[in-house]
């Protein structure tokens, strides 16, 4: 188990940097330099200042190294927990993620929550019911939520709650009934492919012998559903939920446009529009790190949930 | 680009990125509507204006650094300026200063200050002030090149205290435009304790002026908090009143979504919404049956308009094709589609509320029928069943370099095709815009600037001080580009109202006439206020002045 985990970390360090790496390369071949691009915001190209002013708006911004010289020194700052100063917000990269990110890790962590319950009753529901019109149509439920845009569904909710009920805000991010209407946002198409794979394994595990067995003693459909047939549908979903994690880090980016919030999405919008490269590699390397944490818990999780499964370090499992 | 009520993250982006490149518009689709000032003023109350969304390539609330439109509106309110300038007729009228002289060889400028002005800080405003303020205006875009108030002091030299109330300004070359320069928030006078910061630690907040209100906080992407400044006692004669700001406070949220802005206005979340785009008519309906007012004001500056690219090889090179080009154009059906039927139709190389503006309006008719006949004389035929006209093999085509496709863009590529003139789109993102220039990789691109003086054209058309030289070079032959440059430097030199009106007057003539500038809207900001907010004013740049605005008390 030791060597297992040591294993892990070991793959996640190496996710950690070519995530880094890439996005670096990635920066660097877009076609124009974010001297250019900073100055061109103000109306001015670059063509018009002199050579002198040219290195010094360079220098500036600590682009007048080597690319390599730039790549390694960043990395190492960034190994130390500095990732630079931001070339358009002129503040610390870590300030400024001190600013937004606790805005949006808690929305996520919401968003999940609410995700794993709506997802979980949905298909806990749809799969106990008999079938008939009333279980076809909580079956459909997931396809269309998966299919419905996000930004339209928030608008939809803002015009319905903030606009003409007024029972909430619309905007900012100004306490915790603030952050109703865009967790729900957030939650309906993670809920929606956490449903749809929920349904998909409680049909087949309610199809397995040991379920006939159970209902043969006599148990009721909700102890079956529940007690018997939940533990080993769930595993999917588990590993499900572990890539929900990254379509938060995606899903922020709609939700905080569309409900003025000011956090880690539109932060890397704004950053990848401005070519601020300090800015969207700590956002990059932070986002990898939350999706590679939660995926090593969930892969961690999977024995307890189903002791068949025993990790050795010979077998790799997804 | 007009609004989009349903807007996709890809397509904020794009508009942002349009934005970058400051090819985006402006215009409006209400006509304009008188201020509802009913009632006596009642003091106190806090005023809620929702912005879209904050600069994200330049998070700076400095005066002399920012060029974006909302910080400068925030900055006009926080910081005073030696001079106002009337909205109405551009005239240049005392504010920190009561009076100025200006030497007859235009190098040295000599400003009276009023002697009852503190800063928000508690210190004195002297002539001292001024120098610091000037000197370090000039040593922060020698830090920062490029920086936007760089504009302003052109020719700069130096400035001295006479004595504590009157400061000289001197210059090496003359610059007329530095009167209007000093109305300008670019040119704002700040506590000497502001310069002691950073241009970064500025551009964050750190600012301390003697104006109506104080800036409390700046939080870049989220919103700007102001107080008000008690004892305030020295607003310029162009605003209602005279004292302190009838407002307790002011808060400022920027927002993201077009729609939820005037959700947020007409269900009273807000008291002002501020767009860049105008609204379209399906808002601009909803605001007005909640009760909402909207003003609407041209921004002045040179209007949203193409520059070509005349060098060799290029199908532009030919006056005859830059006149059919300016006559092909339908302005009147741009305006009225794009953005409703009560839009002003551009009218000039300048929005109207220039100073000095002149109507070319019979010259930018349009005339398609003398379009395609200036096209066949310069040899550019219609052949039998062909869409576009052709020269030796060659088909006419117009290439315009965008960041994003907006329904402006393609009417105009419809309109041109009705005479047989194709016009390319090419997409490209902000950051390639600098090599498509200095490449000369297209045939039309669009840009603008917003100061309320002509000789802001100089900084798109004048070599000596144009953001881009490429861009410069490329719109007029070395002709016609001496011929402008010496018509700037008139207007710059003559101080006399009549006589610079008289030299830009010709300088519009010559815009036109020779196919520099090929306006396609006038740029219009636009504004809605809540039905219970009074005392809504328009200043010169077409920003808004919080300091007459009062609420109803509730």
């Amino acid at each position: 188990m030791f060597r297992y985990v040591l294993g892990r970390v070991g793959q996640a360090v190496l996710v950690l940097w070519a995530a880094y790496t890439v996005t670096f390369v990635i920066l660097y071949l877009l076609p124009s330099d974010p001297v250019a691009l900073q100055l061109s915001a103000n109306n001015i190209e670059v063509d018009s200042l002199t050579q002198a002013q040219r290195e010094q708006a360079a220098a500036r911004l600590g682009l007048d190294r080597p690319v390599w010289e730039q790549y390694l020194s960043l990395l190492l700052a960034a190994l130390r927990g500095d990732f630079g100063t931001s070339f358009a917000k002129g503040l610390p990269v870590s300030e400024l993620l001190a600013q937004r990110l606790p805005g949006t890790v808690t929305l996520s962590i919401i968003a999940i929550g609410l995700s794993l319950v709506f997802g979980t009753a949905l298909a806990v529901f749809a799969t106990w019911l008999p079938k008939g019109p009333a279980a076809t149509f909580l079956r459909r439920v997931p396809a269309a939520g998966v299919s419905v845009p996000n930004f339209w569904i928030g608008l939809l909710l803002i015009q319905v709650f903030a606009f003409t009920l007024g029972w909430l805000p619309a905007t900012g991010d100004t306490g915790p009934q603030s952050l109703v209407l865009p967790a729900v946002t957030m939650a309906i198409p993670t809920s929606a492919v956490l449903a749809q794979v929920l349904v998909r394994s409680f049909d087949d595990t309610l199809s397995e012998p040991y379920i006939a067995t159970a209902r043969a003693k006599g148990l009721s459909r909700w102890a079956v559903q529940l007690r018997h047939a939940f533990r080993n549908a769930a595993l999917p979903t588990l590993t499900i939920l572990g890539l929900l994690v990254g379509a938060t880090v995606t899903g922020s980016i709609v939700v905080e446009t569309v409900f003025s919030r000011n956090g880690v999405g539109r932060l890397a919008q704004e950053s990848v529009l401005a070519q601020d490269i300090p800015v969207v590699q700590a956002i990059v390397v932070i986002a990898a790190a939350a999706f590679v944490v939660v995926n090593l818990v969930v892969d961690l999780l999977y024995p307890l949930l189903d002791p068949r499964i025993a990790h050795t370090p010979k077998v790799s499992r997804a | 680009m007009t609004t989009h009520r349903y807007r996709t993250p890809a397509l904020g982006a794009l508009a942002a990125a349009s934005v970058l490149a400051l090819v985006g518009c402006a215009g409006a689709n209400t006509g304009a509507t008188g201020t509802a000032s009913a009632g006596t003023p009642v003091a106190g109350g806090a005023l809620t204006v929702e912005f879209w969304p904050d600069n994200a390539a330049f998070s700076c609330v400095d005066p002399f650094q920012t060029y974006w439109i909302e910080h400068r509106q925030v900055i006009r309110n926080v910081a005073d300026s030696l001079t106002d300038q009337d909205p109405e007729t551009g005239e240049i009228v005392p504010w920190l200063a009561t009076d100025w002289t200006v030497s007859d060889d235009g190098l040295t400028y000599t400003f009276d200050l009023r002697d009852d002005v503190t800063f928000s800080d508690g210190t004195a405003f002297t002539a001292q002030s001024v120098v610091t303020a000037l000197d370090n205006d000039a040593q922060t875009l020698a830090d920062v090149p490029g920086a936007y108030g760089g504009v302003y002091i052109a020719g700069y030299a130096s400035s001295n205290a006479v004595d504590e109330h009157t400061v000289e300004v001197h210059f090496t070359t003359p610059n007329a435009a530095f009167l209007q320069g000093t109305s300008t928030t670019n040119l704002a006078i700040l506590a000497a304790a502001s310069y002691e910061k950073t241009p970064e630690e500025r551009c964050l907040g750190d600012v301390i002026g003697s104006g109506p209100f104080t800036l409390d906080s700046y939080k870049p992407g989220e919103g700007i908090d102001l107080t008000k400044r008690e004892g305030y006692a020295w607003a310029s004669e162009l605003n209602a009143h005279q004292g302190e700001a009838y407002l307790d406070s002011v808060h400022i949220n920027y927002v993201a979504e077009d729609s939820v802005r005037v959700g947020d206005l007409t269900s009273g979340a807000s008291d002002i919404a501020w767009p860049r785009n105008p609204f379209t008519p399906e808002d601009a309906a909803l605001l007005t049956s909640s009760g909402a007012t909207i003003e609407s004001r041209a921004l002045p500056g040179p209007s949203y308009a193409f520059y070509p690219n005349v060098t060799d090889g290029h199908p532009l090179s030919d006056p005859l094709v830059r006149d059919a080009l300016q006559k092909a154009i339908d302005r009147e059906t741009y305006a009225a589609t794009i953005y409703g039927p009560d839009y002003p139709v551009v009218e000039g190389a300048f929005d109207s509320t220039t100073p000095f503006f002149v109507s070319e309006a019979d010259k930018l008719a349009y005339d398609p029928d003398g379009a395609a006949e200036l096209l066949n004389e310069a040899g550019w035929t219609l052949e039998d069943g062909a869409t576009y006209r052709t020269k030796d093999g060659q088909t006419l085509t117009i290439v315009e370099p965008i960041t994003a496709e907006s329904p402006g863009d393609v009417l105009l590529q419809d309109q041109l095709k009705q005479i047989g003139i194709q016009l390319e789109l090419t997409v490209f993102q902000a950051s390639e815009r600098a090599s498509i220039i200095a490449n000369g990789n297209y045939d039309l691109i669009a840009t603008y600037y917003t100061r309320a003086d002509p000789g802001v054209l100089q900084w798109i058309l004048d070599d000596r001080y144009s953001g881009s030289k490429a861009l410069a070079a490329n719109a007029q032959s070395a002709e016609t580009a001496q011929q402008i440059k010496d018509l700037f430097d008139q207007g710059l030199e003559e101080t006399d109202f009549s006589a610079r009106a008289d030299v830009y007057a010709q300088l519009q003539d010559l815009l036109i006439d020779e196919g520099v500038s090929f306006p396609v809207f006038e740029r219009v900001q636009q504004a809605a206020t809540a039905s219970d907010v009074h005392g809504f004013r328009f200043t010169s740049e077409s920003f808004l002045s919080y300091y007459d605005i009062w609420k109803d008390a509730s």
